[in-house]
């Protein structure tokens, strides 16, 4: 991290953050999943 | 200040936020986490109100009234007229009544998979009734009779209980349903089923 080049460090700063989109979509569709699940699994069936 | 005058000063103050709200920067993430957020909720919003679209569930519009204070004079809640009962048409009637602290009749036995009505009043203030892990609940208020058609899918016992402060005994307040296979139940036998107006 301490050799990082100024362009390193500008490249790593302008691109796109794969990582948090990747967290964004697993903890979104592990929610939305989770309420369907609750919704038509064990809300609708109990009437 | 007159009415004209206001809605110029309301319209003025509406523009000055909306150009202000405009302007304030967003970052592109944040955009996203809150374009993400507002569209799960609408994503649910909207199943659940095409669920109800499609299943015609809606609150209830009916309003039937008693006089709580003279149930026991009443026909249909009368003290021997509670419980389960079939009506002329085979439909599973419950009547019951709640006060401070139970629900009464404190026990009664109910087929499953079954369509079932029950008519809730009560005989003194706010209750609440809830079976838990069915969908029977509902509110029964003072004066009213309270409607609610259910189907209990599994055999079991089940409590009743009360889900609105009603006193020092709320938290006591409960009683017993127990729900037998549909083959097993026997409609109970009545000397005589009174169903006629309720507000005599």
């Amino acid at each position: 991290m301490e050799n990082m080049s100024e362009e390193d460090r500008q490249r790593i700063l302008e691109s796109t953050p794969i990582g948090t989109f990747a967290l964004m979509s697993i903890v979104i569709g592990g929610m939305v999943i989770a309420w369907l699940f609750l919704y038509y699994g064990v809300f609708l069936p109990r009437g | 200040m007159s009415f004209e005058a206001k809605k110029q000063q309301s319209i003025q103050f509406l523009q000055t936020f909306f150009i202000q709200l405009r302007a304030l920067h967003v970052d592109r993430l944040e955009r996203k986490w809150i374009a993400l957020s507002l569209g799960i909720i609408g994503l649910f919003v909207g199943i659940i109100t095409l669920d109800a679209l499609f299943h015609g569930v809606n609150p209830p519009s009916k309003v039937e009234t008693i006089d709580s204070a003279r149930l026991h004079l009443s026909q249909e809640f009368a003290e021997n007229n509670l419980g389960v009962q079939v009506d002329d048409r085979g439909q599973i009637v419950i009547r019951m009544v709640a006060g401070r602290y139970s629900f009464f009749p404190k026990q009664i036995e109910v087929p499953a998979e079954t369509p079932l009505t029950f008519r809730w009043v009560s005989m003194d203030v706010l209750h609440g009734v809830h079976i838990p892990m069915t969908n029977m609940s509902t509110m029964i208020v003072p004066g009213y009779v309270a409607e609610v058609h259910t189907t209990f899918p599994k055999p079991g016992d089940y409590p009743l209980l009360c889900n609105e402060y009603c006193g020092l005994g709320h938290n006591h307040m409960w009683s017993n349903v127990s729900v037998i296979a549909k083959e097993d139940w026997q409609a109970p036998v009545l000397a005589s089923v009174k169903k006629g107006a309720n507000n005599e």
